[in-house]
């Protein structure tokens, strides 16, 4: 360091806001930059609050991986296991439904449409992304479940020997897979616009250079395109994966809501969703059971701001251009 | 100095592109794979009486992949079976997007179109009974409600978004990374949890029943996420040169801010706005734990029970009666009628911000 004394350091350019309506500018900017750390901060207090008595009396293993849920028993017992697995369940059977059909837009937007179709479609997408969940819920509990109920048939009678697709009471009904398709629909748009961003923000000279070399579209796609954008495609995936574990309405509808634990077999009438369970169980719990109710949603909370920070976080590293 | 080869389309002659030309023969047996697959469907379909859905899965596709894949044989020779997989799988796919899009889109304005009239729009749900057939009773004050709760979110978010874009655009702050993610985060908010979380702060420990504006309260961190986000985008696009200029001419921030970047932004603003208010007006679980419902048009924010459109769609839904059924129905094409109208201003908005910025 002495050695180099001489050297003259550069000049940082940044200057200090001095004027007092200045400070008063930056600082309300800062004030409103803070409020949302103080609104999580203050979800979490509240939600941590009112579930402690709840979670004091069941204890917060049990009542997190416990399964049965009985507020006319003595003692009450609220365990969310069941809700919290089928949660899982069916977020997972939409990540896996809704992934090819958001990356084959993506691709089909960026890639294959002419300039005017492409814009056409990134709109209706957005439209899609703007449906309420309720009116999916209405269109789901009353269109879509009869025709998946269908589907769920045909997959048991042809498959029905795999036991995840087997079904002995023969209710397609209302079942896991329906429910999965539903929040399919939902979060599509969602890993769509975020793999459109993701796509259309690439270098397109190594796009180029991979056909000049003599690639096809497919061997562009798997060995150039998704390796390139798989970060963004992940975290896409898991923001998806965030929204899906918090649907509330649209899941209500279309499933029937279980403490029975339904491990895999998602052709049967019964699952769980944390979310919907709160929103069903709302309107007749006693003062315990809403405690119970607020615990179980710090669970979907904490749960949720876990995967939705690590997708944010592989996101922002995907996009390294945007500061 | 190192040289620097020019790769701008410009210098970089169209013909340079060999792999984008189209052979008339591809082009042929492209149009021959695409449209000889789905007529022998439509036979299948038309002719043999078969099921629709069958027909799709068992005729359509088998056909279609075998077609596509004689066609890449034909132009690429082998490796030319996976181009045309990749082709089909990515247009069956975007299309059963569509099919799925087209279907909500249809039974919404189809069935509620038949709930729909002036009675239904203007009227409130006073003395109606979940049975009662449609002429009388509507969502009058529901939509009176929504527009009332969302209103006041409105008022409190946009501000609060607005000072938190330009926290992250126009200062040196130094947690600029933490809000963005946080923002990210509460984005990803279940909008049930922001329910729980109001009722828990203001209806469970007593300072008020349920009411219009503990709805507001819950709404704003479904909202804030997104006008702050798009707000920080169209900020963004803001030239640094005039933020610059205003400053090199001695203006102090918040002057430069208010009369040189703000008004370049104006119509992203707008959108900014026109989305978040889009992202609420549908959302039914917190409304449901801090407001509640009510039948009776209630034009104080400030106290009682409000109905609004999604807390009427979530009762009427519940009851499980045709009428009600029908009233659902109609109240969901309501509230899609206000997304598509917002969507359509947003959409407007951010254009006449292109072109002028042309």
């Amino acid at each position: 360091m002495n050695a180099d004394s001489t050297k003259v350091e550069r000049r940082k350019l940044a200057s200090k806001p001095f004027a007092k309506s200045d400070r008063i500018f930056f600082g309300v900017a800062r004030v409103a930059a803070y409020s949302s750390f103080v609104i999580i901060a203050l979800i979490l207090i509240y939600l941590v609050g009112r579930s402690l008595p709840a979670l004091q009396k069941q204890g917060l293993i049990n009542f997190t991986f416990g399964s049965t849920w009985n507020s006319a028993a003595t003692p009450e017992t609220f365990q969310l296991g069941p809700m919290l697995w089928g949660s899982i369940l069916i977020s997972i059977i939409g990540v896996v439904i809704a992934v090819p059909l958001a990356i084959s837009i993506a691709y089909f937007i960026e890639f294959m449409a002419p300039k005017a179709i492409a814009k056409a479609v990134t709109t209706i997408v957005d439209l899609l992304a703007a449906i309420p969940s309720i009116v999916l819920g209405l269109w789901g509990a009353f269109v879509f479940s009869p025709i998946a109920a269908g589907w769920a048939k045909m997959l048991n009678h042809s498959l029905g020997w795999i036991p995840i697709f087997s079904n002995p009471e023969q209710n397609f009904l209302r079942s896991p897979f329906i429910a999965g398709i539903v929040v399919a629909v939902m979060i599509v748009p969602i890993i769509a616009s975020i793999t459109r961003e993701i796509f259309s923000q690439m270098d397109r000279d190594i796009i180029n250079a991979s056909l000049a070399l003599g690639g096809n579209r497919e061997s562009t796609f798997r060995k150039v395109i998704l390796p390139t954008a798989s970060g963004g495609v992940i975290g896409g995936v898991l923001l998806g994966l965030g929204r899906a574990l918090g649907e509330t309405v649209a899941v209500l509808y279309v499933l029937n809501i279980s403490f029975n634990i339904n491990w895999t077999d998602i052709l049967q009438a019964r699952g769980g969703s944390v979310a919907s369970m709160i929103i069903s169980k709302f309107g007749e719990a006693n003062p315990s059971e809403v405690s119970a109710l607020m615990a179980a949603g710090l669970v979907l909370f904490v749960f949720t701001l876990i995967i939705n920070s690590i997708a944010s976080y592989i996101v922002a590293k995907a996009q390294p251009w945007r500061k | 100095m190192e040289k620097v080869i020019d790769l701008t389309p410009v210098a970089r002659p169209k013909t340079a592109q060999p792999w984008s030309k189209k052979s008339p023969k591809f082009l042929i047996s492209a149009a021959a794979a695409s449209i000889i697959p789905a007529a022998i469907t439509l036979a299948f379909v038309g002719l043999a009486g078969m099921d629709f859905m069958a027909a799709l899965i068992i005729v359509f596709l088998p056909i279609q992949v075998i077609a596509a894949a004689l066609v890449g044989i034909s132009i690429y020779g082998r490796r030319g079976i996976l181009e045309s997989l990749l082709v089909v799988a990515t247009i069956f796919f975007s299309s059963f997007v569509f099919v799925l899009l087209g279907s909500v889109l249809w039974s919404v304005i189809s069935n509620g179109a038949a709930a729909i009239s002036p009675s239904f729009i203007f009227q409130n749900n006073y003395y109606i009974q979940p049975t009662t057939d449609l002429g009388y009773g509507g969502v009058g004050h529901a939509i009176v409600g929504s527009l009332l709760i969302v209103g006041l979110s409105t008022i409190i978010t946009v501000p609060l978004g607005l000072a938190t874009a330009v926290y992250l655009t126009e200062t040196q702050g130094k947690s600029k990374g933490i809000i963005r993610t946080l923002l990210q985060a509460m984005a990803g908010l279940p909008s049930v949890v922001s329910g729980l979380f109001i009722y828990a702060m203001f209806i469970a420990s007593g300072i008020t029943t349920y009411a219009g504006w503990t709805g507001s309260l819950a709404l704003i961190p479904l909202m804030l996420p997104t006008v702050a986000r798009v707000t920080e985008e169209s900020l963004r696009l803001v030239p640094a040169e005039l933020r610059n200029g205003a400053l090199a001419l001695g203006a102090p921030a918040w002057r430069a801010f208010a009369q040189v970047t703000l008004p370049a932004a104006k119509s992203g603003i707008m959108t900014a706005v026109l989305l978040g208010v889009a992202r609420v007006i549908g959302e039914t679980a917190p409304l449901v734990l801090t407001t509640f419902a009510a039948d009776r048009t209630n034009l104080n924010v400030f106290s009682g029970q409000m109905g609004s459109l999604p807390t009427y769609l979530f009762g009427y839904i519940a009851f499980g009666f045709d009428a009600s059924i029908k009233r659902a129905w109609g109240a969901a094409l309501v509230i899609l009628i206000i997304v598509a109208i917002l969507f359509i201003s947003a959409r407007l908005a951010s254009r006449t911000r292109t072109k002028a910025r042309k």
